[in-house]
This record gives C-alpha cells, structure tokens and sequence, in this order.
C-alpha cells in the first residue's frame, strides 16, 4: 500500500482513526504493556497534549502515529489508509511525507548548517517548502547559515520544528519539544508550533509533563498505564506567549 | 567475585565480538608471520650451526689441476692454519638405467683408512663406509638417492675418465659442505640428475693420474685466524699447480646459499609483519576511540563512585590488553604451526641430518611487546583525555560538534554536492585524524595485497627471460677440462644437434679499485644465438670484438661502470693479467658472469681453438638417440638440460614460493576484510543517531545506507592508489633485500596484481558494507533518538 502524499491536504475531517490499540514490549521475561485499548481520533487543524507521568504510554503513542513503531494489536488509519501492519517501505512513505517529528534533544545532523539541515527534507519531499520559507517560519532567518554547535538549544529546536515542518506535514508531532530548554526559549519554540498549527493547518500532537503547556491545546488527552482515562477539550486556547511556569 | 569492572569489561567486549575478533585476527596475522618467519630462521641457524660444527665444515676451500700431497703438508705449516685435508673432487656422468638423460656425479675422494675425513665429516644416514682399499664402494648423497630410489647395495654406473665403472652404493650419507646439493654454477638444486659421490681416495686418484696428489683441498683455520693471510699463502703456494684461487666459506656455494636464504627470511621477518602490526595498531585505536567516546557519561559515573582516573585509565586499558592477548595467542599458535610445516619446505632445498623446527620464544615475546606497545601508545591520548574530564561535565550531553564548510565548500565546489556528500566530507574534516587513521588503515590493507602477487609476478617474468629469451639452448654440455676444437667438433656432431655453440671458460679475479670477484670469464661467439646477452629490456646484447661484457650487478658489486678498466687475472695456464674495459651490461638473474668474444679471449690466452663445453640445440625426435650418445662421449662431466632445469625450479622454488605467496595472500585478505568491516562498524555507531534520525524525517534504508557508505567509500577510494603506491615500495623493499649475488628477483608487478588487491579490497568493503547495512536496518530509532549523546 503506498500513502498517497499528492492526495489534497484536507483541513477538516479526521486525520487519525484509532481502535483498541495495543503495544506490548516483550523485555526478557516480562511482557510490559506499554498501550492497552486505546480509541482514538485526531482532527485536522487541531493542536492536542499528551499529558501523563512516565511510562503512561504517551511516547509509544506518538511513535505509533508518526510511524515509528507498529501496534502489537488493533487497528490504526491514516486519512482511509491502515497503519497497522504496514510495510517497512509504507511507512517510510508516510514519514517522508505524511509527518514531522520534533525530539527533545534536537536530534540535528552536526555536520549540516540549519539550511542544509531542512534541505534534507526538501530534497526527498514530493511537495515541500524552501528550506529558507521554513526557516522564516520559525523565525530562523538571519541564522541559516550557522552549524548545530553556533546555534543555542531553542534555535536549535527551532531548525528541527521548521525540518519537520518544511514537507508541509498533515501531523506534526513533538515528543516533549522544550524538555531540555527553559522557559523563555521554550515559550519561543511554542509559539513557532502554534504558528505552524495555525497558518498550516497542521494537526499538532505535543507530549508533555507540564500541565501549563496544555493550555495551548484544543484538546489534552490524559495518559496513566498506557490507557487514555480522560480527555478534556480546553473552552479557549491560550496563546503561546502567554504561558507561565 | 570478578571485580565490576572487569565484569564490565567482559560483557562490552562481548557487546562488540565481532570488532574484537576482526582486530585481534590482524594482529595474529601479523603476530603468526613474525614468529613463523623468526622461527625458521632460529631452526636455520642453529641446525646449520651445530651441523658445520659437528661435521667440521672447513673455512677455506681451493681447487686445482695437481699438486703433490708433500704440498698440503706445506700448507699444514702456515701460520693460522689447523688442519689441511687434500682430496681428489672431479665431475664424472652417472648413467642410470631409467633415466634417458644422464646425470652428474661430484666424486670427492674419503681418506683410505676406512674412517671418516678430518673435515667436511660425512654423516651416514645409513649403510656403512666403503671399506679399505675397496674400488667400486660409494656413499651416494641422500637427495639423490631418494630422488632416484636408490639404496645401500644397489649400484650405478658412472662415466670415470672415459671408462665405464659399476659402483657400488655401501652407503647413504650427507655432508656440511652439500647441505645446499647443486652442480657448481647452479642456482637451483635438480635431485634427479646430480649427486655428490663418496669414494676412496685411492680408487679416485688412480683412475685421474692423481695418485700421491690432489686437486681439492679445504682448511680449518686455527680459532682467531683471519682468512686473508691464509688465502694470500694458499694462492701463492699452489699457483704452480693450476690452482684457480682459494676461497672462504663465505663464497662456498652451498654455504653462501643457506646464507642467501636466511638473508631473504630476515628481510621477510620484520617489515612485512611490521604493517600488519601496525594496522592492528589502527584498528586498536579506532575501536577504543569510540568505545571511550561512548561511554563518556559512564566514565563521569564511575569517577563520580570515587573510581580514580588511574583505575578508570587502566579499565580502558585493560581492552587492548584483551585484544593483544587474544591476537597474540592465535599468533603465536598459527606462527608455530605454519612454521613447523615449512620447515618440511625446506628440505626440499637443503639437507640436514635433522631439521626440527624450534619456536623463537624470543620472537613471541618481541612481537607482543611491539603489537601492545604500538596500541597502547595509540590510545592513550584518548584515555588520557577521558578521564581527566570533571565528572559533572562528563555527564552534561556533549554539545554538538562543531562543524564548518569543508574545504571543498570554501573553494566553491559547494554546488555539485548532495546534502550526504557535505555531511561525508565535513565528517572527514572535522576528525581528520581519525580519516587519517582509517584510511591509512585501509592503504596498508591494501598495500599488503601488492607483495604476494609481486612475487608471481616477478617469478613468471624470470622464467619467460631466463628461459624463453636468454637460454635458448636445450642442453649445456660442459668437459672436465679445457680441451681441443676436435671436442667440440664431436659434440656438433652427435645426432639430433641443430645448432652448437662453443663455451671457452676461464677462471679468473676481475679487480677495479679495492673491490674483486672471482669468476669464470667466459668466451663466445660473437652473434651468439643460444645463450644470448640481453640488457634490462631483454634485447639481445652484441658481444663487441675487445672488452668485456658483464652482469650488471657484478659492476654494482665492483663499483665499475661501462668504460671501466678492470684487472682481469687470469688463474689458468699461463696465468695472465690484463687491463680490459667493460663494454656492456647485461641482465641476469643467477649469479654472476663475465663474458667475452671467444677469439679475444683465446688470443689472451694464447691458446687455438680451445673450448670447454658447448651450448646444443636439439632436434627433439632425436633426443634419446643424442643423450644415449652422450652418456659415452669421452671427457663430457656436466650435462644441463633445460627442460630439467624448469622442472626442477617448479617443483622447488616455484612450489614453495607458491606456498608462501599463497599464505601471504590469505593472511593480507584477512586484513583487508578486518580493517574494512571494523571501520563500517565504528563508522555505524558513531553516525547511528544521525542515521536514526533520517529514518524518522522518511529517508528510506536504501538512502540511509548511501550516507553511510559515502563515506566509507570516499575513504576506501583515497585509500587505494596510497595502498598500491605503498604496496609497490613495500614490494620493491623486500625484494629487493632478497636479492643476492647468487640468486636476483626481477622486480615486476602485473596490472593484475594491483587490479586483484584492489578487487579484494573492494570486495571486503562491499559485503563489510552489506553486514553493516543490515545493521542499519534494525536500528532502534525511537530508544537512539531519545538517548541524550
């Protein structure tokens, strides 16, 4: 099965449709269930939190939507297309076009400047944006040319958001995006998320352990043993700018 | 209880077994050729020490035409001299029944009392000596005798100054001053077709006029005296009687050839291992490099446990130390295996009465101090900076390396490059010394490829020149002493000869400055067309009327060049000396020769048509008829057949050094595959975060593995024309040190043999490459890209 990246981006309507997923990692001679009977469904447009303690299942979560990982049982669509049990080359497919990840640590390549970082992206993508667009997006400009190690921790945050964003993804997902930055710089790494959010119409999935960043969200999904056991739909979004913690 | 540590170190070198193994396999290449080769030159050396002193080996050897024995009583009086033994040695044709060809027989006379000789003391192998005053007994030389499946109680008949004698073998012996068995002159042994003869003096002398005299005699010399003094005495008491010059036992043919093989053992023994020591070297640095890298935030736990950095330095240390064991153990057992099996090589060319191969302990422990000596050296710089990081610091994540453009990029090559290309060359640039190093690791890998094919190579191309274009006779047939053109007139005219050339063959001392060789000179005719005179190019060397025309290495050994004046002394009749300029060089690869046009040459000797054998081509329908002829052709004592030759350099040289080029090639392949897959496996975990990384933007595995190989492969490809250019000198090093006076390798390297070292090392990249691809793929992307750096 190929995902079709030429589809037309669609801004409305469901974008992820889960059914009683199931992960179980099988460490030793213990079987840890990471995710049980997890229904699930995700909007165009909408920007959601993962918001759980450690080992609730967010991560394998969001591994599983972005294709990272595969469910040991239940199913999983992508816009009509089943994720589950898909072929290795599918979901190379599906990353390359379909999602953007952002990782606590960066995850740059060093070697590259922030340009030639998102020109990664821009080289493999059937539609993608320039490298410098993305960069503008993320307020990265003036700094295009410098290497990972000019760059401080929210620039450099800010190159991996406009990499992901740079193949103009329908997801993007960010795995704790200012875990390892502090508050001023993580606001600006927010706010460039909500941008994306906002004029791209990206469906935004943001896992973290701080409930303040919540408030950003259309919706915050609680995690605790790999179930979801509430989710709550925020009346008004907070802008970015105006968290504190 | 194993100490943590220790326990730590266990489980990370079994962690990373596979580079464990590829390093320690090189070392043991290494390690295995180094004490293989030592080791035989041990087992040489001290069989041929104990051999010549047990069996009184002589330090002084001379021949003559005949000398009373009252004479070498005189030479007994010389001062420095300590014992003289003055025998009977001719050259007589042995006649086998099964042998179409006849063979050659050096019969040395045994003192009449039935007992051994004073010096060059036969060591019976078995049978007994011929008893007093018996005729026909004979001890016959065990190469010979097992090459022909002769035995005590079998006999041979023997061509003996023209008549027809039936000898009989009483017993199978060997001898110090044979343990090389050739005709004199050859450079390679032929079992088949020579033998050296014992008999009783008396029986011998009688049937050369040489009764109450000798032609041969050989001296010990008195512990401390010098050789010279004596040799200056000996030449100017026996020149009267035709004596053609004494000589040590340095120029003794058999000696100097033993000499010959442990010179070109000593050269293989330390070089060659040595790149195969020091790549390990590399690879010990390159692995442990990373492995220190990896561990940072370990190293800042243990430190931050209250572990010194001393204990933390010397865990770090403790992994060459591992490997190094672990290589020197299957060196040193892969050294003494192959060792013990080619010392069985060996008594192919030389006879001894026992050669039992003796491990160089010694060698073992040299090469284990090199091996770990060179590695540890090459980490230490990494440990060092290990630990001496603050622990706190050690357990912030690294910040990201710092990267510029390359230097292609400054120069404004940027545009023709990929986004994978600049990340492979800023990767080379940004650790340049471990590209250094690994590339440098890859070149030696490489360039041990060259030695072994150079070897073939060199060896193909000597057989095409010495026996396609030089020696185009089939038979060489020389007398057992100067004699009349009506010899030579008989020879061209046995049946089946095409084509005769004369030999006129002169002993003589060429001098120019302080330097002197003693040789035969030899004459020919000028537009020779069976032996021929070729320069470096292999063209055919026109003999002019006057001078000399001589080896190219005999005027390096002398220091004189083309125009030249050397003294030529003649040591034969009537015993001229001449100034004579060298007119030419020619090439050749056995010995050395002098030659000359065969008119000039009897006009100095004021002589007729004088010859001393003749070079034959042969009708081959008619080759039985022309050695049955032969076999009974008056005064004829050294008969060379080509085809016999070639044979015998096959089954000898051509084996052995197919054997060793053979074991070269497999040890330079494991090497190659070692350095190749381990720098692909450090390659893999030091990229595996970016590598995880652009699986999870949606590069595809295929596109992931190019950014990887990329790198390799730039690598690999500067690697390769330093490998081959370091493998030619390393080639022309070493076998250029083989060559000797006796025996010279042409030094020749095919196209194939550079195209077969490449193709093995791109091989080795290319399934390093696959095992490493596969890697690639069961990357954990997600547990890689969560882990700090």
């Amino acid at each position: 099965m190929i995902i079709d990246p030429t589809a037309p981006p669609i801004s409305t309507g469901v974008v992820f449709e889960a059914h009683g997923l199931r992960k179980v990692y099988h460490t030793g001679e213990l079987d840890v269930v990471a995710l049980d009977s997890v229904d699930l469904e995700l909007n165009a447009g909408e920007l959601v939190c993962l918001l759980g303690a450690s080992g609730s299942g967010k991560s394998t979560l969001l591994n599983i939507l972005g294709g990272l990982d595969v469910p040991t049982s239940g199913s999983l669509v992508y816009k009509g297309w089943p994720l589950d049990g898909a072929e290795e080359n599918t979901l190379t497919q599906f990353r390359r076009n379909c999602v953007g990840f952002v990782f606590q640590f960066y995850n740059l390549i060093p070697s590259l400047t922030a340009r030639e970082n998102v020109a990664l992206i821009t080289g493999i993508a059937r539609d993608p944006m320039t490298p410098e667009e993305a960069l503008e997006m993320v307020g990265l400009s003036a700094r295009m040319d410098h290497f990972p190690s000019q760059l401080s921790g929210g620039e450099q945050q800010r190159v991996a958001i406009a990499r992901a964003i740079a193949k103009r993804p329908e997801v993007l997902l960010c795995d704790e995006p200012t875990g390892a930055l502090d508050v001023t710089t993580g606001i600006v790494v927010l706010e460039a998320v909500e941008r994306i959010n906002r004029e791209l119409g990206t469906l935004t999935v943001i896992i973290t352990h701080n409930a303040v960043i919540s408030e950003m969200a259309d919706r915050v999904l609680h995690l605790s043993d790999g179930k979801i056991v509430k989710s709550t739909r925020n009346a008004s979004r907070q802008s970015a700018s105006g968290l504190k913690w | 209880m194993i100490d943590p540590l220790d326990q730590k170190l266990l489980r990370d070198l079994g962690k990373m077994k596979g580079q464990v193994i590829a390093v320690s396999l090189v070392m043991a290449c290494g390690l295995a050729m180094m004490i293989m080769t030592r080791s035989l030159i041990l087992t040489l050396e001290s069989t041929r020490s104990s051999y010549y002193q047990r069996h009184a080996m002589a330090d002084v050897f001379a021949t003559l035409k005949r000398a009373p024995l009252a004479v070498a009583e005189e030479l007994a009086t010389l001062p420095g001299v300590a014992t003289v033994e003055p025998r009977v040695a001719v050259d007589v044709i042995l006649d086998l029944p099964e042998l179409t060809e006849p063979a050659t027989g050096h019969i040395i006379s045994l003192p009449d009392d039935g007992g051994p000789q004073k010096l060059n003391r036969l060591f019976l192998r078995s049978g007994r000596f011929p008893r007093p005053d018996e005729r026909r007994e004979v001890v016959l030389g065990e190469a010979f005798a097992i090459e022909n499946g002769l035995q005590p109680g079998d006999s041979l008949v023997a061509v003996i100054n023209g008549r027809r004698e039936t000898l009989k073998i009483c017993g199978i012996g060997l001898s110090p001053e044979f343990v090389f068995e050739a005709r004199a002159g050859e450079t390679l042994p032929n079992h088949k077709r020579f033998s050296v003869i014992w008999m009783n003096y008396r029986a011998l002398a009688v049937a050369y006029n040489l009764d109450g005299a000798f032609n041969n005699v050989c001296i010990d010399l008195a512990p401390g005296a010098m050789p010279e003094p004596v040799i200056e005495a000996m030449d100017r008491i026996l020149a009267p009687y035709g004596a053609g010059g004494a000589y040590t036992r340095k120029e003794q043919a058999s000696a100097q050839r033993l000499d010959d093989e442990l010179r070109v053992l000593h050269s293989l023994s330390f070089a060659y291992p040595l790149v195969f020591l020091s790549v390990a070297a590399f690879m010990v640095n390159a692995v442990l490099s990373r492995i220190v890298r990896l561990q940072r935030e370990q190293i800042a736990q243990m430190k931050a446990l209250g572990y010194s950095s001393r204990q933390v330095g010397v865990h770090y240390l403790k992994f060459v130390w591992v490997i190094g064991v672990l290589g020197t153990l299957m060196g040193g057992i892969a050294g003494r295996f192959l060792g013990a099996g080619l010392v069985d090589l060996y008594t192919m060319f030389f006879r001894f009465p026992t050669l039992d191969f003796r491990l160089d302990y010694s060698a073992l422990g040299l090469a284990l101090v090199i091996s770990l000596g060179a590695s540890v050296l090459g980490v230490l710089t990494v440990v060092w900076q290990a630990v001496k990081l603050p622990p706190a610091e050690a357990m912030r994540p690294e910040p990201p390396a710092d990267f510029r453009p390359s230097v292609f990029e400054r120069i404004g090559l940027t545009r023709f490059f990929s986004p994978t290309l600049r990340m492979a060359l800023r990767n080379i640039e940004r650790r340049p010394w471990q590209a250094v190093f690994t590339a440098a690791g890859l070149a030696l890998a490489t360039g041990l490829m060259v030695l072994p094919g150079a070897m073939s190579d060199s060896i193909d191309y000597l057989l095409t020149f010495q026996w396609n274009s030089q020696q185009r006779q089939d038979v060489s047939v020389f007398l057992a002493e100067p004699s009349s053109g009506r010899s030579f007139h008989d020879l061209e005219h046995l049946p089946g000869v095409i084509r005769a050339e004369p030999i006129r063959s002169v002993p003589a001392r060429l001098r120019f400055g302080h330097r002197h060789r003693k040789l035969a000179v030899t004459g020919i005719a000028p537009g020779a067309n069976l032996n021929r005179l070729l320069d470096a190019q292999g063209h055919a060397i026109a003999l002019p009327e006057e001078g000399l025309v001589m080896s190219a290495k005999l005027a390096e050994i002398i220091g004189a060049r083309i125009g030249d004046e050397v003294q030529v002394e003649v040591l034969e009749g009537r015993r001229p000396v001449l100034n004579i300029p060298i007119r030419g060089l020619v090439t050749d690869f056995a010995g050395v020769a002098a030659y000359m046009d065969i008119s000039a040459l009897r006009r100095l000797m004021k002589e007729g048509d004088t010859v001393n054998g003749a070079y034959l081509a042969l009708d081959h329908l008619r080759w039985d008829d022309f050695m049955r002829e032969l076999k009974d052709t008056p005064r004829v004592a050294v008969v060379m057949i080509k085809r016999d030759q070639l044979a015998a350099f096959r089954e000898t040289t051509g084996k052995s050094i197919g054997i060793i080029r053979t074991l070269y090639f497999v040890l330079a392949t494991i090497v190659a595959f070692g350095v190749v897959y381990n720098s692909a496996r450090i390659a893999l975990s030091e990229r595996s975060r970016e590598l995880a990384t652009l699986r999870v933007v949606g590069f595809s595995l295929r596109e992931v593995r190019r950014v990887l190989v990329g790198e390799l492969a730039i690598l690999v490809l500067v690697a390769l024309p330093f490998g081959l250019l370091f493998g030619r000198g390393l080639a022309l090093l070493i076998m250029a040190s083989f060559s000797t006076e006796t025996v010279r390798l042409p030094i020749v390297i095919n196209h194939s043999t550079y195209s077969i070292a490449i193709l093995v090392v791109l091989t080795a990249s290319v399934l390093s490459f696959t095992l490493v691809s596969r890697m690639i793929a069961q990357l954990d992307m997600v547990s890689v890209l969560k882990a700090r750096d």
